[in-house]
């Protein structure tokens, strides 16, 4: 030791390249001919995918290719942004980032999962070569970043486990809720209320949402088991037609539902008062 | 006097030789091409060390089969008087099941970038196990990053282009998450959007960012990580008995002797 990091490294370089010389193998042809096999092998493999995905779809009532095979459908249905049950998912190496969501589920604390740890990961990842910056290659002689590695991996491994398993209850099982929550929230007779969450069960308000232990809360939705304390039923038809104006950025609007159903669901809202 | 050439020999010169040397006179791609093929590698350099070339061919084949989506997608949200369903649907139906071969380009497309992605991630796992991203492969190492998270934002923005349900949702969640950044993150969820909703504005946007500005950014990258991978050159694994670069003991003994001490004692003075 004692000597400059700069000028070890030079030296140990410097020998690299001095064995290269004297004893390495030319590139062309032995290094790629190795390259040129592994090569043969990626395309191998995505054309693989490609048939099993292809010839194990099936066709459903509603079109060809909607049957799931092992890789799942050729297509779903076109985009609606007016359907109500579908739930959100996302290409499988971004569902470490979707369970990330589920565990920060505050609202205060949704931007840590989103835009924090992605961050704080691309930052550590890039800057790595300098503040890892010893001269030693061994694994075994590199105990802490090997273990860094490996609780990295798993957790990652996890994380897009849970995200690409999460389940989401459907709106047609929502269903048979709504009458429990007429009772427990004592809107039974109100017939408008009883439409309300009929529509808040099927229009996928509980792929975020959480309501009297139902739904998942994700994204920072808050519980709405008590929501009608909280607002006045004006204020909830501006809430779902524009979230925005309550400095909400997360949801989107609901302006689609029409202003009738609107008004249904912030009568509904209004009449969750928690269970007392 | 010279002897004369044969016309066969002629015919090479001209025909062969002549324009690679026109060629070599004004860009040196002979020297440059004999630079990067006949460059030595250590020798134990093997297959752990394919998973860049790998990827680089699983990226090849993207280009390739995005192209050819390219020449019968139409990035539209609009109906299509025909079908009823979307024109960016309905185009995406007509390649999976009219075209010929045309479920093959884009099951390989869909299902490359998984490989990508895979691939991307091995390559990085190799790289950090033999420790190469240290001096002098700090650079190396920082486009490869980049690379991963350009790679990442190709699939982000590739994923709305069928314009099904499961694009359509997961682009939803994905441009609000966007929109929970500080600062930024309203500006970014309104840019990527370009609208109030996501639609035929959206489709274009993403389809711009998909085939023309991210794939640049990713030729570019990939430009500079393998001229400094064959600039730097490529290391052993770093537990190889024969590694290049490996530590010798301070004193060799030469000549007659060698062989005949240890490695590690002092010439065997003791």
């Amino acid at each position: 030791m004692g000597r400059d990091l700069g000028e070890r490294n030079r030296e140990a370089y410097a020998r690299y390249k001095d064995d290269v010389r004297k004893e390495g193998k030319p590139f062309f042809p032995r290094a790629i001919l190795h390259d040129t096999i592994m090569a043969f092998v990626v395309v191998a493999v995505m054309i693989a995918l490609a048939v099993i995905w292809y010839w194990d779809a099936g066709d459903t009532p509603e079109g060809e290719g909607l049957e799931a095979g092992v890789l799942g459908p050729l297509y779903t249905l076109p985009a609606d942004a007016g359907t109500t049950d579908f739930i959100p998912r996302p290409a499988w190496y971004f569902c470490f980032l979707f369970y990330l969501l589920r565990i920060f589920e505050w609202p205060e604390t949704v931007f840590i999962a989103t835009v924090g740890i992605p961050t704080i990961a691309l930052v550590l990842l890039l800057g790595l070569p300098f503040y890892d910056r010893r001269l030693e290659r061994r694994p075994s002689r590199r105990p802490v970043a090997m273990i860094a590695a490996v609780l990295t991996v798993l957790s990652m491994g996890v994380l897009t486990y849970k995200g690409a398993t999460a389940q989401e209850a459907l709106g047609s099982e929502l269903l048979k809720l709504v009458p429990d929550w007429a009772e427990e929230q004592g809107f039974t007779g109100d017939e408008q209320a009883n439409e309300g969450a009929r529509l808040f069960a099927v229009s996928g308000c509980l792929n975020c949402h959480i309501y009297l232990g139902s739904g998942t809360g994700s994204l920072g939705a808050p519980d709405l088991s008590d929501v009608g304390d909280r607002y006045e039923p004006q204020a909830l038809v501006r809430y779902l037609t524009n979230p925005a104006e309550f400095g909400n950025t997360v949801m989107g609007s609901y302006a689609y539902l029409g202003q009738e159903n609107l008004e249904k669901l912030a009568t509904f809202l209004d009449a969750s008062t928690g269970d007392k | 006097m010279a002897k004369r050439k044969t016309k066969r020999q002629l015919l090479v010169d001209t025909a062969i030789l002549a324009p690679i040397d026109w060629l070599d006179e004004r860009t040196a791609v002979v020297g440059g091409t004999k630079y990067f093929l006949f460059r030595h590698v250590p020798r134990d350099v093997s297959w752990a060390q394919t998973l860049g070339f790998a990827t680089l061919m699983a990226f090849m084949a993207q280009t390739l089969t995005g192209a050819i989506l390219a020449m019968y997608y139409e990035p539209s949200a609009a109906i299509n008087p025909e079908t009823g369903k979307p024109v960016a649907y309905s185009s995406i139906e007509m390649i999976t099941n009219e075209l010929t071969l045309g479920w093959l380009v884009r099951g390989m497309h869909r299902w490359g970038a998984s490989v990508f992605i895979i691939l991307l991630f091995l390559h990085m796992g190799r790289v950090f196990l033999f420790g190469a991203y240290k001096y002098p492969r700090e650079l190396t190492w920082i486009t490869g990053v980049l690379l991963l998270a350009t790679g990442m934002l190709m699939g982000f923005t590739g994923y709305l282009l069928p314009w099904d349900q499961t694009a359509y949702w997961a682009t939803v969640v994905g441009i609000n998450l966007n929109g929970t950044a500080p600062f930024a993150g309203p500006w970014l969820a309104q840019f990527l959007a370009s609208g109030p909703e996501i639609g035929t504005s959206t489709l274009a946007r993403f389809y711009a960012l998909h085939m023309l500005l991210l794939p640049g950014a990713i030729f570019a990258l990939i430009g500079i990580h393998i001229y400094l991978v064959t600039r730097l050159g490529v290391t052993s694994p770093p537990w190889s008995r024969e590694a290049a670069g490996r530590e010798r003991a301070e004193v060799q003994p030469a000549g007659g002797r060698a062989g005949l001490v240890r490695r590690g004692t002092d010439g065997g003075a003791k």
